[in-house]
Protein backbone atom coordinates (compact mmCIF):
# COMPACT_ATOMS: atom_id res chain seq x y z
CA UNK A 1 0.00 0.00 0.00
CA UNK A 2 2.93 2.42 0.88
CA UNK A 3 4.44 1.52 -2.23
CA UNK A 4 1.68 2.22 -4.50
CA UNK A 5 1.17 5.32 -2.70
CA UNK A 6 4.72 6.85 -3.35
CA UNK A 7 4.31 5.37 -6.94
CA UNK A 8 1.12 7.33 -7.32
CA UNK A 9 3.28 10.75 -5.71
CA UNK A 10 6.13 10.22 -8.58
CA UNK A 11 3.71 9.83 -11.16
CA UNK A 12 2.32 13.36 -9.62
CA UNK A 13 5.81 15.00 -9.34
CA UNK A 14 7.07 13.77 -12.73
CA UNK A 15 4.05 15.34 -14.56
CA UNK A 16 4.55 18.78 -13.04
CA UNK A 17 8.32 18.14 -13.85
CA UNK A 18 7.12 17.37 -17.33
CA UNK A 19 5.08 20.36 -17.36
CA UNK A 20 7.86 22.92 -16.09
CA UNK A 21 10.27 21.45 -18.73
CA UNK A 22 8.02 22.51 -21.29
CA UNK A 23 7.26 25.87 -20.02
CA UNK A 24 10.53 26.14 -18.45
CA UNK A 25 12.98 24.19 -20.39
CA UNK A 26 15.08 21.35 -18.08
CA UNK A 27 17.87 24.36 -17.39
CA UNK A 28 15.20 26.36 -15.48
CA UNK A 29 12.91 23.65 -13.81
CA UNK A 30 12.51 24.59 -11.04
CA UNK A 31 11.93 21.44 -9.06
CA UNK A 32 15.63 19.98 -10.68
CA UNK A 33 17.03 22.47 -7.67
CA UNK A 34 14.99 21.11 -4.83
CA UNK A 35 18.15 21.13 -2.88
CA UNK A 36 19.56 24.49 -3.93
CA UNK A 37 16.15 26.49 -3.78
CA UNK A 38 16.37 25.93 0.38
CA UNK A 39 20.16 26.87 0.10
CA UNK A 40 20.20 30.07 -1.63
CA UNK A 41 16.70 31.10 1.08
CA UNK A 42 19.60 30.19 3.82
CA UNK A 43 22.21 33.06 1.59
CA UNK A 44 19.69 35.09 1.79
CA UNK A 45 19.11 35.44 5.54
CA UNK A 46 22.55 35.23 6.28
CA UNK A 47 22.88 38.40 4.52
CA UNK A 48 19.79 40.21 5.80
CA UNK A 49 20.61 38.72 9.61
CA UNK A 50 23.83 40.05 9.09
CA UNK A 51 22.60 43.59 8.50
CA UNK A 52 19.70 43.17 11.05
CA UNK A 53 22.26 42.06 13.42
CA UNK A 54 24.24 45.15 13.07
CA UNK A 55 22.02 47.38 14.55
CA UNK A 56 20.03 45.00 16.80
CA UNK A 57 19.66 45.00 20.40
CA UNK A 58 19.07 41.86 22.79
CA UNK A 59 18.05 43.35 25.77
CA UNK A 60 14.50 43.74 26.99
CA UNK A 61 14.85 47.84 27.82
CA UNK A 62 16.32 47.94 23.77
CA UNK A 63 15.01 44.93 21.86
CA UNK A 64 11.81 46.14 20.61
CA UNK A 65 12.86 49.52 20.01
CA UNK A 66 16.17 48.84 17.80
CA UNK A 67 14.18 46.50 15.89
CA UNK A 68 11.26 49.74 15.21
CA UNK A 69 14.41 51.94 14.49
CA UNK A 70 15.73 49.25 12.12
CA UNK A 71 12.15 49.13 10.81
CA UNK A 72 10.67 53.09 10.38
CA UNK A 73 14.63 54.93 10.27
CA UNK A 74 17.05 53.30 8.50
CA UNK A 75 17.35 53.51 4.88
CA UNK A 76 15.62 49.72 3.46
CA UNK A 77 15.54 48.63 7.12
CA UNK A 78 11.99 47.66 6.42
CA UNK A 79 12.92 46.17 2.98
CA UNK A 80 15.58 43.78 4.88
CA UNK A 81 13.94 42.97 7.60
CA UNK A 82 10.89 41.91 4.93
CA UNK A 83 13.07 39.67 3.29
CA UNK A 84 14.78 38.00 6.33
CA UNK A 85 11.35 37.31 7.54
CA UNK A 86 9.64 35.92 3.67
CA UNK A 87 13.24 34.59 3.20
CA UNK A 88 12.33 32.05 6.28
CA UNK A 89 9.13 31.37 5.02
CA UNK A 90 10.37 30.61 1.88
CA UNK A 91 13.50 28.62 2.66
CA UNK A 92 10.88 26.11 5.14
CA UNK A 93 8.31 25.80 1.56
CA UNK A 94 11.04 24.87 -0.18
CA UNK A 95 12.35 22.40 2.51
CA UNK A 96 9.11 20.76 2.05
CA UNK A 97 9.06 20.54 -1.45
CA UNK A 98 13.06 19.39 -1.54
CA UNK A 99 11.96 16.87 1.10
CA UNK A 100 8.72 15.68 -0.52
CA UNK A 101 10.70 15.27 -3.78
CA UNK A 102 13.00 13.17 -2.83
CA UNK A 103 10.56 10.95 -0.51
CA UNK A 104 8.26 10.40 -3.22
CA UNK A 105 11.11 9.87 -5.85
CA UNK A 106 12.56 7.61 -4.22
CA UNK A 107 15.81 9.01 -3.55
CA UNK A 108 16.31 8.88 0.26
CA UNK A 109 17.19 5.47 1.54
CA UNK A 110 19.82 3.28 1.77
CA UNK A 111 23.00 4.84 0.51
CA UNK A 112 21.38 7.93 1.14
CA UNK A 113 20.40 7.24 4.92
CA UNK A 114 22.66 10.47 6.22
CA UNK A 115 21.54 12.42 3.63
CA UNK A 116 17.97 11.91 5.03
CA UNK A 117 18.80 11.84 8.94
CA UNK A 118 20.63 15.43 8.34
CA UNK A 119 17.41 16.35 6.41
CA UNK A 120 15.37 15.63 9.25
CA UNK A 121 18.07 17.18 11.76
CA UNK A 122 18.20 20.06 9.79
CA UNK A 123 14.20 21.17 10.02
CA UNK A 124 13.97 20.54 13.70
CA UNK A 125 17.26 23.52 13.57
CA UNK A 126 15.03 25.42 11.11
CA UNK A 127 12.35 25.29 13.78
CA UNK A 128 13.89 26.21 16.74
CA UNK A 129 15.48 28.85 14.66
CA UNK A 130 12.01 30.32 13.24
CA UNK A 131 10.28 30.58 17.10
CA UNK A 132 13.35 31.89 18.83
CA UNK A 133 13.48 34.38 15.56
CA UNK A 134 10.23 35.61 16.69
CA UNK A 135 11.22 36.40 20.65
CA UNK A 136 13.90 38.63 19.81
CA UNK A 137 11.45 41.12 18.04
CA UNK A 138 10.05 41.35 22.19
CA UNK A 139 6.30 42.57 21.44
CA UNK A 140 3.24 41.33 23.09
CA UNK A 141 3.48 37.92 20.67
CA UNK A 142 7.08 37.27 21.96
CA UNK A 143 6.21 37.61 25.21
CA UNK A 144 3.34 34.73 24.76
CA UNK A 145 6.32 32.70 23.08
CA UNK A 146 8.52 33.08 25.70
CA UNK A 147 5.67 31.91 28.79
CA UNK A 148 4.48 29.38 26.35
CA UNK A 149 7.77 28.07 25.42
CA UNK A 150 8.95 28.08 29.12
CA UNK A 151 5.57 25.81 29.99
CA UNK A 152 6.83 23.64 27.22
CA UNK A 153 9.51 22.69 28.05
CA UNK A 154 8.76 22.74 32.04
CA UNK A 155 6.39 20.24 31.34
CA UNK A 156 8.87 17.25 30.45
CA UNK A 157 9.36 14.61 33.23
CA UNK A 158 12.71 14.88 35.20
CA UNK A 159 14.56 17.34 32.61
CA UNK A 160 11.42 19.33 32.35
CA UNK A 161 12.60 22.49 35.19
CA UNK A 162 16.21 21.82 33.97
CA UNK A 163 15.27 23.14 30.22
CA UNK A 164 13.12 25.99 31.46
CA UNK A 165 15.10 27.51 33.73
CA UNK A 166 18.06 26.88 30.81
CA UNK A 167 15.88 28.62 28.25
CA UNK A 168 15.01 31.66 30.46
CA UNK A 169 18.33 31.30 31.28
CA UNK A 170 17.77 31.91 34.96
CA UNK A 171 14.34 31.70 36.99
CA UNK A 172 12.20 34.39 35.65
CA UNK A 173 12.37 36.70 32.59
CA UNK A 174 15.51 38.65 32.22
CA UNK A 175 17.98 40.52 29.82
CA UNK A 176 19.66 37.05 30.02
CA UNK A 177 16.56 35.08 28.78
CA UNK A 178 17.06 37.65 25.53
CA UNK A 179 20.72 37.15 25.58
CA UNK A 180 19.73 33.31 25.58
CA UNK A 181 17.06 33.23 22.04
CA UNK A 182 19.65 35.92 20.64
CA UNK A 183 21.98 32.87 21.26
CA UNK A 184 19.64 30.27 20.06
CA UNK A 185 18.46 32.18 16.85
CA UNK A 186 22.03 32.73 15.42
CA UNK A 187 24.10 29.93 16.92
CA UNK A 188 21.40 27.07 16.02
CA UNK A 189 21.97 29.03 11.93
CA UNK A 190 25.60 28.59 12.00
CA UNK A 191 24.93 24.85 13.21
CA UNK A 192 22.93 24.57 9.83
CA UNK A 193 26.10 25.02 8.04
CA UNK A 194 27.61 22.06 9.96
CA UNK A 195 24.79 20.30 9.57
CA UNK A 196 24.63 20.96 5.72
CA UNK A 197 28.31 19.70 5.63
CA UNK A 198 27.33 16.46 7.17
CA UNK A 199 24.00 16.45 5.05
CA UNK A 200 26.45 16.69 1.17
CA UNK A 201 29.00 14.77 2.68
CA UNK A 202 28.47 11.55 0.74
CA UNK A 203 27.07 13.31 -2.59
CA UNK A 204 29.73 14.41 -4.85
CA UNK A 205 29.13 17.71 -6.61
CA UNK A 206 25.78 18.81 -4.67
CA UNK A 207 23.63 21.10 -6.62
CA UNK A 208 23.53 24.31 -4.51
CA UNK A 209 23.50 26.88 -6.85
CA UNK A 210 20.01 27.83 -8.20
CA UNK A 211 20.09 29.29 -11.93
CA UNK A 212 20.28 33.22 -12.16
CA UNK A 213 16.53 33.44 -13.53
CA UNK A 214 15.63 30.90 -10.37
CA UNK A 215 17.04 33.07 -8.00
CA UNK A 216 15.53 36.56 -9.24
CA UNK A 217 12.69 34.62 -9.05
CA UNK A 218 12.57 34.04 -5.54
CA UNK A 219 14.08 36.90 -4.49
CA UNK A 220 11.95 38.73 -6.70
CA UNK A 221 8.92 36.62 -5.09
CA UNK A 222 10.14 37.39 -1.56
CA UNK A 223 10.32 41.10 -2.06
CA UNK A 224 7.47 40.94 -3.59
CA UNK A 225 6.24 40.03 -0.24
CA UNK A 226 8.11 42.15 1.62
CA UNK A 227 6.32 45.01 -0.26
CA UNK A 228 2.81 43.99 0.06
CA UNK A 229 3.11 42.54 3.81
CA UNK A 230 5.59 44.53 5.55
CA UNK A 231 7.10 42.53 8.71
CA UNK A 232 5.69 44.80 11.58
CA UNK A 233 5.74 44.24 15.36
CA UNK A 234 2.82 44.55 17.73
CA UNK A 235 2.41 46.35 20.99
CA UNK A 236 5.59 46.09 22.79
CA UNK A 237 5.85 44.05 25.56
CA UNK A 238 4.92 45.00 29.55
CA UNK A 239 5.17 42.81 32.24
CA UNK A 240 1.97 44.74 33.59
CA UNK A 241 -0.33 44.04 30.61
CA UNK A 242 -1.86 40.82 29.49
CA UNK A 243 -0.40 40.11 25.78
CA UNK A 244 -3.47 39.88 23.03
CA UNK A 245 -1.69 40.70 19.95
CA UNK A 246 -0.36 37.12 18.35
CA UNK A 247 0.04 37.29 14.33
CA UNK A 248 0.71 33.88 13.33
CA UNK A 249 2.98 32.63 10.89
CA UNK A 250 1.81 29.38 10.06
CA UNK A 251 5.28 27.94 9.15
CA UNK A 252 7.24 28.31 12.29
CA UNK A 253 4.44 29.13 14.93
CA UNK A 254 2.35 26.18 14.67
CA UNK A 255 3.42 24.79 18.08
CA UNK A 256 1.92 27.65 19.77
CA UNK A 257 -2.14 26.47 18.65
CA UNK A 258 -1.33 23.15 18.92
CA UNK A 259 -0.34 22.96 22.64
CA UNK A 260 -3.39 25.35 23.09
CA UNK A 261 -5.29 22.10 21.59
CA UNK A 262 -3.69 19.29 23.12
CA UNK A 263 -1.95 21.04 25.89
CA UNK A 264 1.94 20.60 26.60
CA UNK A 265 2.44 16.77 26.96
CA UNK A 266 -0.11 16.37 23.83
CA UNK A 267 2.13 18.53 21.75
CA UNK A 268 5.16 16.99 23.03
CA UNK A 269 3.83 13.91 21.86
CA UNK A 270 2.86 14.68 18.40
CA UNK A 271 6.35 16.65 17.84
CA UNK A 272 8.25 13.42 19.02
CA UNK A 273 5.81 10.95 17.23
CA UNK A 274 6.68 13.56 13.69
CA UNK A 275 10.13 13.44 14.10
CA UNK A 276 10.58 10.06 14.73
CA UNK A 277 8.14 8.88 12.17
CA UNK A 278 9.89 10.93 9.65
CA UNK A 279 13.00 9.58 10.67
CA UNK A 280 12.03 5.94 10.47
CA UNK A 281 10.17 6.18 7.05
CA UNK A 282 13.49 4.63 5.19
CA UNK A 283 12.58 1.50 7.52
CA UNK A 284 9.40 1.09 6.42
CA UNK A 285 10.62 -0.19 3.01
CA UNK A 286 13.01 -3.47 2.62
CA UNK A 287 16.21 -2.73 1.20
CA UNK A 288 17.17 -4.88 -2.04
CA UNK A 289 20.58 -7.27 -1.58
CA UNK A 290 23.48 -5.01 -2.33
CA UNK A 291 25.12 -6.07 -4.93
CA UNK A 292 27.85 -3.37 -5.23
CA UNK A 293 29.85 -2.69 -8.07
CA UNK A 294 33.54 -4.49 -7.78
CA UNK A 295 36.72 -3.56 -9.46
CA UNK A 296 39.32 -6.37 -11.50
CA UNK A 297 42.89 -6.39 -10.22
CA UNK A 298 43.29 -7.69 -13.47
CA UNK A 299 42.04 -4.96 -15.71
CA UNK A 300 42.19 -1.60 -13.65
CA UNK A 301 44.71 0.72 -15.10
CA UNK A 302 44.21 3.62 -12.17
CA UNK A 303 42.65 5.96 -14.12
CA UNK A 304 40.72 7.45 -11.95
CA UNK A 305 37.61 8.37 -14.05
CA UNK A 306 35.48 5.85 -12.01
CA UNK A 307 36.43 7.53 -8.50
CA UNK A 308 35.69 11.02 -10.29
CA UNK A 309 32.43 10.46 -11.45
CA UNK A 310 31.14 8.16 -8.85
CA UNK A 311 28.01 10.44 -7.87
CA UNK A 312 27.94 9.06 -4.38
CA UNK A 313 31.42 9.19 -3.48
CA UNK A 314 31.55 5.43 -2.61
CA UNK A 315 35.44 4.87 -5.10
CA UNK A 316 38.59 5.96 -3.76
CA UNK A 317 41.71 5.51 -5.43
CA UNK A 318 44.57 3.25 -2.98
CA UNK A 319 47.71 2.87 -3.96
CA UNK A 320 48.72 -0.72 -5.32
CA UNK A 321 52.20 -2.62 -4.48
CA UNK A 322 50.95 -6.13 -6.00
CA UNK A 323 53.74 -5.82 -8.52
CA UNK A 324 51.56 -4.73 -10.85
CA UNK A 325 52.87 -1.93 -13.09
CA UNK A 326 50.21 0.77 -12.20
CA UNK A 327 50.12 2.52 -8.90
CA UNK A 328 46.92 2.96 -8.09
CA UNK A 329 43.59 1.00 -7.94
CA UNK A 330 39.78 1.82 -7.21
CA UNK A 331 38.33 0.23 -4.42
CA UNK A 332 34.31 0.45 -3.86
CA UNK A 333 33.20 0.79 -0.67
CA UNK A 334 30.36 -1.76 -0.70
CA UNK A 335 28.09 0.53 1.64
CA UNK A 336 27.98 3.50 -0.17
CA UNK A 337 27.29 2.65 -3.39
CA UNK A 338 24.07 3.06 -5.37
CA UNK A 339 24.91 0.26 -7.86
CA UNK A 340 24.13 2.99 -10.86
CA UNK A 341 26.94 1.86 -13.10
CA UNK A 342 28.18 5.47 -13.42
CA UNK A 343 31.52 4.07 -12.84
CA UNK A 344 30.82 1.30 -15.82
CA UNK A 345 30.12 4.35 -17.93
CA UNK A 346 33.33 6.09 -17.25
CA UNK A 347 35.67 2.64 -17.35
CA UNK A 348 36.97 2.31 -20.60
CA UNK A 349 38.98 -1.09 -19.37
CA UNK A 350 36.45 -3.20 -18.12
CA UNK A 351 37.69 -3.07 -14.83
CA UNK A 352 34.93 -1.99 -13.18
CA UNK A 353 31.50 -3.84 -13.35
CA UNK A 354 27.80 -4.43 -12.05
CA UNK A 355 27.86 -8.20 -11.08
CA UNK A 356 24.05 -7.91 -12.78
CA UNK A 357 24.49 -5.95 -15.64
CA UNK A 358 28.28 -6.63 -16.76
CA UNK A 359 29.35 -4.43 -19.73
CA UNK A 360 30.46 -7.80 -21.80
CA UNK A 361 27.35 -8.81 -21.23
CA UNK A 362 24.78 -5.69 -21.85
CA UNK A 363 27.18 -5.48 -25.51
CA UNK A 364 26.19 -9.72 -26.33
CA UNK A 365 22.48 -8.14 -25.34
CA UNK A 366 23.11 -5.48 -27.78
CA UNK A 367 24.05 -7.66 -30.64
CA UNK A 368 21.75 -10.30 -30.01
CA UNK A 369 18.57 -8.08 -30.40
CA UNK A 370 20.37 -6.25 -33.68
CA UNK A 371 20.80 -9.60 -35.54
CA UNK A 372 17.03 -11.00 -33.78
CA UNK B 1 29.19 -8.00 -45.91
CA UNK B 2 32.03 -5.74 -47.30
CA UNK B 3 31.99 -2.01 -46.43
CA UNK B 4 30.53 -1.69 -50.23
CA UNK B 5 27.58 -3.85 -49.62
CA UNK B 6 26.51 -2.26 -46.35
CA UNK B 7 26.78 1.16 -47.87
CA UNK B 8 24.70 0.03 -51.12
CA UNK B 9 22.34 -1.32 -48.70
CA UNK B 10 22.08 1.64 -46.64
CA UNK B 11 21.39 3.65 -49.36
CA UNK B 12 18.32 1.59 -50.16
CA UNK B 13 16.57 2.32 -46.85
CA UNK B 14 13.18 3.89 -46.12
CA UNK B 15 12.34 5.53 -42.86
CA UNK B 16 10.43 2.14 -42.07
CA UNK B 17 13.58 0.04 -42.77
CA UNK B 18 16.16 2.29 -41.16
CA UNK B 19 16.98 0.02 -37.73
CA UNK B 20 17.31 1.43 -34.39
CA UNK B 21 18.97 0.48 -31.13
CA UNK B 22 17.92 2.73 -28.01
CA UNK B 23 20.16 1.95 -25.29
CA UNK B 24 18.29 3.00 -22.08
CA UNK B 25 18.01 3.65 -18.30
CA UNK B 26 15.59 1.56 -17.28
CA UNK B 27 14.13 4.79 -15.03
CA UNK B 28 13.27 6.71 -17.90
CA UNK B 29 10.64 5.94 -20.20
CA UNK B 30 8.45 2.83 -18.43
CA UNK B 31 8.52 0.40 -21.65
CA UNK B 32 6.41 -2.24 -19.54
CA UNK B 33 4.31 -3.89 -21.24
CA UNK B 34 5.74 -1.87 -24.33
CA UNK B 35 8.49 -4.61 -25.45
CA UNK B 36 8.52 -8.15 -27.48
CA UNK B 37 11.81 -9.47 -26.03
CA UNK B 38 13.92 -6.43 -26.94
CA UNK B 39 11.23 -4.78 -29.90
CA UNK B 40 9.72 -1.76 -29.30
CA UNK B 41 5.97 -2.77 -29.95
CA UNK B 42 4.21 0.10 -32.81
CA UNK B 43 7.47 1.26 -34.11
CA UNK B 44 9.80 -1.47 -36.91
CA UNK B 45 13.44 -2.06 -36.17
CA UNK B 46 13.97 -0.79 -33.05
CA UNK B 47 15.37 -2.67 -30.15
CA UNK B 48 15.63 -1.18 -26.72
CA UNK B 49 18.00 -3.02 -24.58
CA UNK B 50 17.92 -1.60 -21.26
CA UNK B 51 20.86 -0.73 -18.58
CA UNK B 52 20.22 0.89 -14.79
CA UNK B 53 21.05 4.30 -15.37
CA UNK B 54 22.20 6.14 -18.94
CA UNK B 55 25.63 7.13 -17.33
CA UNK B 56 26.66 3.11 -17.62
CA UNK B 57 26.49 3.39 -21.10
CA UNK B 58 29.83 3.20 -22.49
CA UNK B 59 30.77 4.30 -25.89
CA UNK B 60 31.85 1.17 -26.49
CA UNK B 61 28.58 -0.75 -26.41
CA UNK B 62 27.40 2.57 -28.66
CA UNK B 63 30.37 1.51 -31.11
CA UNK B 64 28.77 -2.01 -30.81
CA UNK B 65 25.37 -1.06 -31.94
CA UNK B 66 26.63 -0.09 -34.84
CA UNK B 67 28.87 -2.51 -35.57
CA UNK B 68 25.83 -5.33 -35.13
CA UNK B 69 23.77 -3.28 -38.34
CA UNK B 70 22.32 -0.47 -36.39
CA UNK B 71 21.64 2.66 -38.90
CA UNK B 72 20.53 4.83 -36.13
CA UNK B 73 21.92 4.53 -32.10
CA UNK B 74 20.00 6.28 -29.15
CA UNK B 75 21.60 6.97 -26.13
CA UNK B 76 18.36 7.45 -23.45
CA UNK B 77 18.22 8.62 -20.06
CA UNK B 78 15.65 11.09 -17.36
CA UNK B 79 15.63 14.51 -18.45
CA UNK B 80 18.67 16.55 -17.58
CA UNK B 81 18.39 17.73 -14.19
CA UNK B 82 16.27 14.60 -12.98
CA UNK B 83 18.54 11.80 -13.09
CA UNK B 84 17.83 9.11 -10.51
CA UNK B 85 21.77 8.61 -9.46
CA UNK B 86 22.10 12.42 -9.91
CA UNK B 87 24.56 12.74 -12.80
CA UNK B 88 24.62 10.02 -15.03
CA UNK B 89 22.81 11.22 -18.09
CA UNK B 90 24.73 14.40 -17.75
CA UNK B 91 27.80 12.49 -17.96
CA UNK B 92 26.12 10.52 -20.77
CA UNK B 93 25.27 13.86 -22.73
CA UNK B 94 29.07 15.09 -22.01
CA UNK B 95 30.08 11.70 -23.94
CA UNK B 96 28.26 12.16 -26.53
CA UNK B 97 28.85 15.44 -27.06
CA UNK B 98 32.91 14.71 -27.25
CA UNK B 99 33.51 16.12 -23.97
CA UNK B 100 33.73 13.82 -21.26
CA UNK B 101 36.36 10.42 -21.31
CA UNK B 102 35.91 8.14 -22.57
CA UNK B 103 35.56 9.42 -25.82
CA UNK B 104 33.59 8.05 -28.77
CA UNK B 105 35.54 6.70 -31.63
CA UNK B 106 36.34 8.90 -34.82
CA UNK B 107 34.86 6.30 -36.84
CA UNK B 108 31.00 6.00 -35.17
CA UNK B 109 28.56 8.28 -37.42
CA UNK B 110 27.79 11.27 -35.21
CA UNK B 111 25.16 12.46 -37.15
CA UNK B 112 23.35 9.06 -36.84
CA UNK B 113 23.65 8.64 -33.17
CA UNK B 114 21.27 10.91 -30.47
CA UNK B 115 20.94 11.49 -26.89
CA UNK B 116 17.31 11.27 -25.52
CA UNK B 117 16.56 12.56 -22.26
CA UNK B 118 12.74 11.54 -21.52
CA UNK B 119 10.70 10.78 -17.94
CA UNK B 120 8.66 7.70 -17.24
CA UNK B 121 6.03 9.06 -18.10
CA UNK B 122 6.73 10.13 -21.86
CA UNK B 123 6.21 6.67 -23.43
CA UNK B 124 4.37 8.43 -26.56
CA UNK B 125 6.69 10.94 -26.84
CA UNK B 126 9.26 8.59 -26.82
CA UNK B 127 7.64 6.66 -29.81
CA UNK B 128 7.24 9.48 -31.87
CA UNK B 129 10.99 10.81 -31.23
CA UNK B 130 11.97 7.07 -32.22
CA UNK B 131 10.13 7.79 -35.90
CA UNK B 132 10.94 11.20 -36.46
CA UNK B 133 14.90 9.88 -35.75
CA UNK B 134 14.42 7.11 -37.98
CA UNK B 135 13.04 9.53 -40.71
CA UNK B 136 16.29 11.56 -40.09
CA UNK B 137 18.79 8.67 -39.97
CA UNK B 138 17.18 7.47 -43.83
CA UNK B 139 18.09 11.26 -45.18
CA UNK B 140 21.53 11.33 -43.17
CA UNK B 141 22.28 7.70 -45.24
CA UNK B 142 21.68 9.17 -48.32
CA UNK B 143 23.56 12.39 -47.90
CA UNK B 144 26.39 10.02 -46.49
CA UNK B 145 26.13 8.35 -49.38
CA UNK B 146 26.03 11.52 -52.03
CA UNK B 147 29.61 12.64 -49.65
CA UNK B 148 30.95 9.66 -50.98
C1 LIG C 1 18.40 23.41 5.21
C2 LIG C 1 17.68 22.65 4.48
C3 LIG C 1 18.21 21.80 3.37
C4 LIG C 1 19.08 22.13 2.37
C5 LIG C 1 19.73 23.47 2.11
C6 LIG C 1 19.27 20.93 1.56
C7 LIG C 1 20.05 20.87 0.45
C8 LIG C 1 20.31 19.74 -0.28
C9 LIG C 1 21.12 19.67 -1.47
C10 LIG C 1 21.81 20.85 -2.14
C11 LIG C 1 21.17 18.38 -1.87
C12 LIG C 1 21.92 17.82 -3.08
C13 LIG C 1 20.98 17.62 -4.23
C14 LIG C 1 21.72 17.04 -5.41
O1 LIG C 1 22.74 17.62 -5.82
O2 LIG C 1 21.30 16.01 -5.92
C15 LIG C 1 20.38 17.61 -0.94
C16 LIG C 1 20.17 16.25 -1.01
C17 LIG C 1 19.31 15.54 -0.19
N1 LIG C 1 18.50 16.07 0.81
FE1 LIG C 1 18.51 17.99 1.46
N2 LIG C 1 18.53 19.91 2.10
C18 LIG C 1 17.85 20.40 3.19
C19 LIG C 1 16.96 19.72 3.99
C20 LIG C 1 16.57 18.40 3.77
C21 LIG C 1 15.49 17.74 4.45
C22 LIG C 1 14.57 18.38 5.48
C23 LIG C 1 15.46 16.46 3.98
C24 LIG C 1 14.54 15.32 4.35
C25 LIG C 1 14.16 15.02 5.53
C26 LIG C 1 16.52 16.32 3.02
C27 LIG C 1 16.83 15.16 2.36
C28 LIG C 1 17.78 15.04 1.36
C29 LIG C 1 18.14 13.80 0.72
C30 LIG C 1 17.60 12.41 1.05
C31 LIG C 1 19.10 14.11 -0.27
C32 LIG C 1 19.80 13.14 -1.21
C33 LIG C 1 19.12 13.19 -2.56
C34 LIG C 1 19.86 12.39 -3.60
O3 LIG C 1 20.85 11.73 -3.27
O4 LIG C 1 19.42 12.40 -4.75
N3 LIG C 1 17.17 17.52 2.90
N4 LIG C 1 19.86 18.47 0.01
S1 LIG D 1 37.94 3.71 -14.52
FE1 LIG D 1 38.47 1.53 -14.63
S2 LIG D 1 40.67 1.49 -15.00
FE2 LIG D 1 40.16 3.57 -14.32
S3 LIG D 1 40.54 3.50 -12.11
FE3 LIG D 1 38.37 3.01 -12.41
S4 LIG D 1 38.29 0.76 -12.54
FE4 LIG D 1 40.42 1.36 -12.78
S1 LIG E 1 27.86 1.78 -9.14
FE1 LIG E 1 29.88 2.72 -9.29
S2 LIG E 1 29.50 4.90 -9.65
FE2 LIG E 1 27.58 4.01 -8.87
S3 LIG E 1 27.68 4.36 -6.65
FE3 LIG E 1 28.53 2.30 -7.03
S4 LIG E 1 30.71 2.63 -7.20
FE4 LIG E 1 29.76 4.65 -7.43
Amino acid sequence: MLTSFVRSGQKVILRIEDTLNKVFSSEQNLLYYHGAMPNFCMWMLFLSGLLLFAYYTPTLEAAYQSVEYITNRLPYGDVIRGIHRYAADAMLLTVILHALRVYFTDRYREYRLIAWYSGVALSVFMLIIGISGYILVWDERSFTIVTKITDFLGSLPFIGSFLASAFLNGDVISNYTMSMSFFLHTGTSFALLVLLWVHYMRISRPVVNVTWAIGSLISGIILLFAGLFPAISGPEAKFTVEPSYFDIDWFYLWLFPLIDTVGNIGAWLVLIAGVTLVTLLPNFVRNHDKEPASVSKDHCVGCRLCSIDCPYEAIYMAPRNDGSKYKEIAVVIDDRCAECGLCVGACNFDAIELPNYKSPQVMDDIRIALQS
Amino acid sequence: MTQAETQSENKLKTRDEVKVAVIACARSVNLEGELSATKLNGVNNCDVIQVPCSGMIQPRMIEAAFNAGADGVIAMGCQIGDCHFREGNKFCRERLLGQRPPMIKKTVPKRRLKGLWMSEVQVDDFKARVEDFKGYVAEQLVEEQKGN
